[in-house]
């Protein structure tokens, strides 16, 4: 063979070893404090929707990952979930927090979203994250526009981004009714069950 | 004839009238746009008190110095005397919520000058309508803002204005119609100037008159909207509006006399005139009926200014004896 | 006076800063620049990131310039580029996660940013190492500058804010327009315009060498 082509061969997959080498070592070394950012994120978002909670554990629901929140007298203070579902522009992806008796919320908290600047991002903001907290989910929770919300399971939307307050509502919502779904399913097991 | 051939390729292709670049002619041209913008102006005053006044006074104001600025700092002839800065001011403040802030609105009137005309080298060469361009800045800035309506406050000061739902927000988001007459005369929420249908007309029929607008541009876009409405409408009446409330409601009236006609910022043939006003008359009820936005004659517009000199070039007319090169 | 190589060397440096500078000048790495500049701090971490890139890359590219066969070349420089945008990418999210969320797919796609393998191929493979290595320092510092500057007046007029500190009082209402990717284009387009403007070199001779 040419001794040019060989050369070539040489060296790129000398590059490519070495590259590939050194990134494994940096992974290797940066992976574990990447899961536990992730998870101190995690936690957080947990105790900001269930503020009873010091603990908490993860329980799998017919695909759902259900955090239970914990006191630190072990007694259980409500459960908390990820919703995501499509807002305005994108994705909105929350923590939502719900009670032991499955029909209050404990509070809500926007993880990731897209929405527009100053208007539809407003959702992350406390004043419209804060009317979460003990709102009734029975019967679905609705919004309301340009006044007080009057009964217990309304919201006020963020005037100018009614679609963005719409989403969160619908998404909470939508998910809310999986997630109880998979929770009483498993109590009647847990009641009737062998 | 080798002659002739010759001769035929030295000849310079001009398009049919009307040129852009008559001087002599703007000026007047554009006093009597301003005169045309009279009978709007005036009821948005009647329905929303001086702040409707301000409004026009700064926006006017702030196109005005801001022309001055540019063409003094790049050494060119001043020519706000030609009036078609004023036109910008007057046709932004027009688009304006009553009860937007006049800060604001100075800075749209800013932008619609050197973002919208002055950037691309003045009159005549701008792409896009500067108004307009000063419009869609103030939506993206203050979406807030912008989307801030005051009901209409026959004759007095708007004090702190009742924010209201305008009849297309009314409609989209509430599905709730607005009788037809208010629509006509103009005392329902809204932008300045684009509340009263019958004003709207009144300004665009001396226009007519004065053969300074041709009837080809209006009526296609007008036209779009009634019928491309009217396919939604025929659809799903309860879900769709009718074609009557999309043509009466909204900007529609402004800009189909006052921004589809614009001499630079829309085609010079009659097909490409068709061709602009077929096709934003029918984003402006695509926009409405599926957009994000209850409104969508500002964008409509806009979108079609950017094809323009795609439409002056492909609709030109051929000339006798004209051969196709390339 | 200065020895020559001193000279070379100042010299290699500051045309990064202006006179050659990537972000006003030779209107490279557009997609960056545009799109993670609605804040200062953005900006500059985005700098950071890029210039580590461009100085390792730079660097690395100049040491092995020899055993590089000329047919492989731009094979080899992605293959370490790629590298050490993945080290940047692994570390920004190990030790600032919430700068590595805000800044999201740009960090990765800092490989197709023409910054890093121009100055790779444009300066770093025809020169020795201590050259590569300030040239693409200044190349780094001078796209850094414009990020910040570009995040700056962004942020302010987004948010009233610079780095995260408000500057504007309550009158001010944030113009959203300016932390949208409209807002890039316009504030970019009127630095660029205003430079050409008050400098009044509007041709400058940007081709590599």
């Amino acid at each position: 063979m040419d001794k040019r082509i060989i050369k070539m061969i040489v060296v790129l997959t000398a590059t490519a070893v070495l590259s590939g080498g050194i990134l494994a070592l940096v992974y290797k070394k940066a992976e574990p404090l990447i899961e536990a950012n992730r998870l101190r994120e995690l936690k957080k978002a947990i105790f900001l929707v269930l503020p009873e909670a010091k603990d908490y554990k993860t329980v799998e629901k017919k695909g759902f990952n259900i955090y239970i929140g914990i006191d630190e007298n072990g007694s259980q203070v409500g459960y908390a979930f990820v919703a995501t579902g499509p807002g305005f522009q994108g994705k909105i992806k929350m923590m939502v927090g719900l009670a032991n008796d499955m029909k209050t919320l404990t509070g809500m908290k926007v993880l990731e979203q897209v929405e527009t600047p100053g208007l539809g991002n407003r959702i992350s903001e406390d004043t419209f994250q804060g009317q979460f907290k003990g709102l009734s989910t029975e019967p679905e929770i609705t919004y309301v526009k340009n006044k007080k919300p009057e009964k217990p399971n309304e919201i006020q939307a963020i005037t100018g981004a009614t679609i963005s307050s719409k989403s969160v509502v619908a998404i909470v919502n939508k998910e809310l009714k999986k997630v109880v779904k998979a929770l009483k399913e498993e109590e009647v097991e847990k009641t009737y069950g062998p | 004839m080798p002659e002739i051939k010759e001769k035929k390729d030295d000849l310079l292709i001009v398009s049919s009238s009307p040129h852009i670049h008559t001087v002599e002619n703007i000026p007047r041209i554009m006093h009597n746009v301003i005169l045309s913008l009279f009978p709007p102006m005036g009821v948005s005053v009647y329905f929303f008190g001086m702040n409707a006044l301000l409004l026009m006074l700064t926006s006017t104001v702030a196109c005005i110095l801001t022309e001055y600025v540019f063409q003094k700092g790049r050494k060119k002839e001043i020519t706000i005397g030609d009036g078609s800065a004023i036109i910008t001011g007057l046709l932004l403040a027009l688009t304006l919520p009553p009860a937007f802030p006049l800060w604001a609105a100075a800075l749209g009137g800013i932008v619609a000058m050197s973002l919208g005309k002055h950037i691309f080298g003045g009159l005549g060469y701008n792409i896009f309508n500067p108004a307009l361009l000063g419009r869609a800045f103030l939506q993206a800035a203050f979406p807030v803002m912008i989307t801030t309506w005051s009901a209409p406050l026959t004759g007095s000061i708007p004090v702190d204005g009742v924010t209201t739902a305008t009849p297309l927000s009314l409609m989209k988001f509430e599905g709730q119609m607005t009788p037809y007459l208010n629509l006509l005369f103009g005392n329902v929420s809204g932008s300045l100037g684009e509340t009263s249908a019958i004003a709207i007309l009144i300004g665009a029929i001396y226009l007519l008159y004065k053969g300074y607008i041709n009837l080809r541009q209006p009526f296609s876009y007008i036209g779009a909207i009634f019928v491309s409405g009217g396919i939604f409408w025929l659809i799903s009446p309860d879900k769709y509006p009718d074609p009557i409330f999309h043509i009466l409601s909204g900007g529609v009236m402004l800009g189909a006399f006052f921004m589809v006609t614009d001499y630079v910022t829309t085609p010079t043939t009659p097909l490409g005139q068709w061709i602009f006003g077929i096709a934003a008359g029918f984003l402006v009820v695509i926009i409405r009926l599926f957009g994000g936005l209850p409104e969508g004659v500002m964008y409509s517009i806009l979108l079609m200014n950017a094809i323009t000199p795609l439409l002056n070039r492909y609709t030109r007319p051929k000339i006798f004896g004209e051969v196709k090169v390339g | 006076m200065a020895p020559d190589g001193e000279v070379t060397l100042s010299k290699d440096f500051i045309k990064g800063l202006w006179k050659e500078n990537p972000v006003i000048r030779q209107i490279l790495g557009m997609c960056p620049t545009l799109a993670v500049t609605n804040s200062a701090t953005n900006g500059l971490a985005m700098g950071l990131a890029t210039t580590f890139v461009v100085i390792s890359a730079s660097t690395i590219v100049s040491i092995i310039k020899s055993l590089v066969p000329r047919q492989v070349r731009i094979a080899t420089y992605v293959i370490i580029i790629a590298s050490f945008v993945t080290i940047a990418d692994l570390f920004l999210a190990a030790k600032f996660p919430s700068i590595s969320k805000a800044l999201g797919p740009y960090v990765p796609l800092i490989v197709v940013n023409c910054i890093i393998l121009g100055r790779a191929e444009a300066f770093a493979s025809k020169h020795p190492v201590h050259r590569a290595f300030i040239d693409a320092l200044g190349m780094g510092v001078g796209f850094s500058w414009a990020l910040i500057l570009l995040g700056s007046i962004r942020e302010l007029l987004g948010f009233g804010s610079i780095f995260g500190f408000k500057i504007m009082g309550a009158w001010f209402t944030p113009w959203i327009i300016m932390i949208l990717p409209g807002g890039a284009f316009i504030t970019l387009g009127i630095i660029i315009g205003l430079i050409n403007q008050f400098t009044g070199s509007r041709t400058v001779d940007t081709s590599c060498h």
